[in-house]
C-alpha cells in the first residue's frame, strides 16, 4: 500500500502513528531529507566510520610512499639536509590523504546506497522527487489490515491512498 | 537556526515545492534564449583565439611568450593564481556556510560550485603550457621509472602544488556531481521530453529520494564537506609555498599562506556576486536569490576586504620593520613608486578601498553597483597577483640581472581564451544544469504558507 501526502509535517505523524501499530514501512521517498524519518527507519550509516579509516590508512601510505621513495628507493642529498624531511611530507600527505578519503568514500556510498551511473531507477512514485511525500507499506506483514490503515493515513492527511 | 522575522525570507512569495521545481528547471525545458546563442558565440570566438595560442605555444614554444631569463613567471603564473582563486570561492562558500549552519548558501551554493570547477580547469592550463614541453607533464607523477629510477622532490613546493590542484580539480568536481544527482532525478520524473528525461535518468544514476539513499547522502556530504574545509585553506597556502619558499624580496614572507587563502575567498565571492546577479537579470531568480542573499555575501565582502588592507599595510610595514634594504627596495621603490606603482595602486584601490562601498546600504541595494564592484574586484586581484609576480622577479639583489616585462599577444590571447572558455562553461551550466540546488532549496521551503500541514477535523 502507498500513502502520498503534500507535506513533511503530515508524513513525519502518519509515520509515527504506523510505525506504532506495527505495520512493516517498506520505503519512505522524500523530495529532500527528513531526519525524523532517517532515524525513525532504524538504519544507521557507518560511512563517516569508514571515512576514517580510508583516512587514516590513506595518509600512512601516502607518508610511507614517501618514505621509500626519499629514503630507501634513491636517496638524493640536498645539501646535507636529512633524507627523511617528515614535515614537508606532511603538506603532500594532507592533500593526497583528503583526495583518498574523497574517491574512497564516493565509491563506497555508490556501492552502498546502489547509485550507479547505467542503474534504472525503480520508482515507486515519479512525484517522489518533485513535491510529494511518499511511504511505502509492506502488506505481506500479519498486522497489515487494508481498510483500516487506508483510514489511518487518511485520518493523517494523506492526500491518495493506493 | 534561521530567524525568519530577523534575516527576512529565504524564499519570497509563497511558492509550493511543486512551484519550486517548476520555476528552477525552467530554463532547461524552455528554448534557449537569442542572447545565449550570441554570448556562446562570442566566448567561442575567443576560446578559438586561446586554441589558436596555446597551438603556437606548443609548437613553438615558450620564446613565443614575453617572459624573459629574469621574469620568468609572466602572465602564465598570474592567471594561474587569479583562476585558483576565483576557483575558491564555490567550495569555501558550501563548505564554511555548511559549517556554520548557513540556510541562505542553499540558493548560490550550485552556482559557485559550478564555477569552481570550471575556474580550475581554466587555472591548470597555464602550468601544463608553462612546462614547455607539456606532453611530458607525467614526469611530475611519483612513479617508478625508467629515468634512474628518479623520484619528484618531494620538498619541492612546485610538486606539492601539482598534487593540490589536481585534488582539488577532483573533489570540487564530485562534490558538485553528487549534489546534483537528486535535481538530475527531479528532472527525469517531471520533463516531458523523451529525450531529456532518458539523459537527465541516465547522469541520475538511478535516484529515486528513498531514506536508504538519503540517509548515505547525508552521510557523505557530512564526511565531504569536512574534510574539503581542509583543502580550501591548504590548496591555496599551498599555491602561496610556490613564492614564499623561494628567497626574493617580496615573497620571502610568513604573511603569504594566510593573504592567499583570503585573498582568493575574495576574488571567488566576488565572481560568485557577478554570477548571481546575471543570475537574477538573466533568469529571474530574484524569488530564490532575493536582496538579502545579494546583501550578505556584499557584507562578507566588506569584512574580506578590510583583511586584505590589513595585509597590504603588513606587508608595507614589515618591509620597513624587517630592515632589509632589499625588501624596503621592493615595495618603496617598485611597488608603491616606481614601473609599477599603476599595478600597485590599481590593486589596493579595487581591492582594499573600493568594496568599502558595500557599507552603505544604498550601494548594496542597487544591483548594477554590485555587479560593476564585483568586476572591479575581479581586476583588482588580478593587478594583486601582477604585482606579486612581476615586481619582485623584475628587481631583485643583483642589478644586472634586472629586467622588464610585457606581455606578448600570445600570452594574452591565452589568457582571453581562458576567459572564454570560462564564459562558455557558466553558459553551459545556466543552459543545461539546474542553477540553484533544488532538493536543498526545498528543505528550506517548509516555513512557507503553502507547505504546511493538512488541517483534519472529524
Amino acid at each position: 500500500m502507498t500513502g502520498v501526502f503534500d507535506n513533511e509535517f503530515d508524513l513525519v505523524k502518519a509515520f509515527e502513528k504506523v510505525k506504532a501499530s506495527g505495520v512493516q514501512i517498506e520505503e519512505v521517498y522524500t523530495p529532500y531529507p527528513i531526519h525524523e524519518i532517517l532515524e525513525g527507519m532504524g538504519k544507521k550509516t557507518r560511512i563517516t566510520h569508514a571515512a576514517f579509516f580510508y583516512g587514516l590508512f590513506g595518509a600512512l601510505a601516502v607518508l610511507g610512499g614517501m618514505y621509500y621513495a626519499a629514503v630507501i628507493s634513491w636517496p638524493l642529498n640536498f645539501g646535507g639536509k636529512p633524507f627523511n624531511t617528515f614535515p614537508s611530507f606532511l603538506v603532500v600527505t594532507i592533500v593526497a590523504t583528503i583526495l583518498i578519503i574523497t574517491l574512497a568514500t564516493l565509491f563506497t556510498f555508490s556501492a552502498r546506497a546502489q547509485i550507479f551511473p547505467g542503474k534504472a531507477a525503480k520508482i515507486a512514485d515519479p512525484r517522489a522527487t518533485d513535491n510529494k511525500f511518499v511511504i511505502v507499506i509492506n502488506s505481506e506483514t500479519p498486522e497489515f489490515e487494508a481498510t483500516s490503515l487506508e483510514k489511518l493515513l487518511k485520518e493523517n492527511g494523506a492526500s491518495e491512498v493506493y | 537556526m534561521y530567524k525568519t522575522s530577523i534575516r527576512g525570507k529565504l524564499i519570497e512569495g509563497d511558492k509550493s515545492l511543486s512551484q519550486i521545481s517548476h520555476e528552477i528547471l525552467a530554463p532547461i525545458d524552455a528554448k534557449t534564449p537569442r542572447w545565449w546563442y550570441i554570448a556562446m558565440t562570442v566566448s567561442l570566438a575567443m576560446f578559438g583565439w586561446g586554441l589558436y595560442c596555446k597551438y603556437i605555444t606548443i609548437t613553438q614554444g615558450i620564446g613565443t611568450w614575453g617572459v624573459n631569463n629574469t621574469i620568468g613567471w609572466g602572465w602564465a603564473i598570474i592567471n594561474f593564481v587569479w583562476w585558483i582563486g576565483i576557483g575558491h570561492a564555490g567550495t569555501a562558500f558550501s563548505i564554511f556556510l555548511l559549517i556554520l549552519r548557513q540556510k541562505w548558501r542553499t540558493a548560490i551554493n550550485r552556482a559557485a560550485e559550478a564555477m569552481t570547477v570550471v575556474a580550475v580547469f581554466c587555472a591548470s592550463l597555464f602550468p601544463l603550457l608553462h612546462m614547455g614541453r607539456p606532453w611530458l607533464f607525467f614526469f611530475i607523477f611519483p612513479y617508478p621509472n625508467t629515468r634512474g629510477p628518479l623520484w619528484v622532490n618531494f620538498n619541492s613546493p612546485l610538486f606539492w602544488d601539482f598534487v593540490a590542484i589536481s585534488a582539488y580539480m577532483l573533489i570540487s568536481a564530485s562534490f558538485w556531481y553528487f549534489g546534483m544527482v537528486p535535481d538530475f532525478a527531479t528532472i527525469r520524473d517531471t520533463t516531458k521530453s523523451k529525450v531529456k528525461k532518458a539523459v537527465y535518468g541516465f547522469f541520475a544514476f538511478g535516484w529515486t529520494g528513498s531514506s536508504k539513499e538519503w540517509l548515505r547522502f547525508e552521510g557523505l556530504s557530512f564526511v565531504l564537506g569536512g574534510i574539503a574545509a581542509v583543502l580550501v585553506v591548504s590548496v591555496h597556502s599551498i599555491v602561496s609555498t610556490d613564492f614564499a619558499v623561494s628567497v626574493e624580496p617580496g615573497w620571502h614572507t610568513t604573511i603569504f599562506p594566510p593573504y592567499f587563502v583570503v585573498g582568493a575567498i575574495f576574488s571567488g565571492f566576488a565572481m560568485v556576486l557577478t554570477l548571481v546577479t546575471l543570475m537574477r537579470k538573466l533568469y529571474k531568480m530574484n524569488d530564490f536569490i532575493t536582496d538579502s542573499h545579494v546583501d550578505a555575501v556584499c557584507r562578507i565582502l566588506v569584512f574580506i576586504s578590510l583583511i586584505m588592507g590589513t595585509a597590504y599595510l603588513t606587508e608595507i610595514f614589515m618591509a620597513w620593520y624587517s630592515g632589509s634594504q632589499y625588501e624596503m627596495y621592493t615595495f618603496f621603490q617598485n611597488r608603491i613608486t616606481g614601473e609599477y606603482a599603476f599595478q600597485f595602486w590599481a590593486m589596493f584601490v579595487f581591492n582594499a578601498l573600493m568594496p568599502q562601498l558595500f557599507w552603505f546600504k544604498s550601494v548594496r541595494k542597487r544591483l548594477w553597483i554590485v555587479f560593476i564592484i564585483s568586476i572591479l574586484i575581479n581586476v583588482g586581484m588580478w593587478y594583486e597577483r601582477f604585482n606579486i609576480v612581476i615586481t619582485s622577479l623584475s628587481k631583485n639583489y643583483l642589478p644586472a640581472n634586472w629586467a622588464s616585462y610585457s606581455p606578448s599577444i600570445i600570452e594574452i590571447g591565452f589568457f582571453v581564451g581562458t576567459l572564454g572558455m570560462f564564459a562558455a562553461g557558466v553558459l553551459l551550466f545556466f543552459r543545461y544544469i539546474p542553477m540553484i540546488a533544488v532538493s536543498e532549496i526545498k528543505s528550506v521551503a517548509k516555513f512557507n504558507n503553502e507547505i504546511q500541514p493538512t488541517q483534519h477535523h472529524e
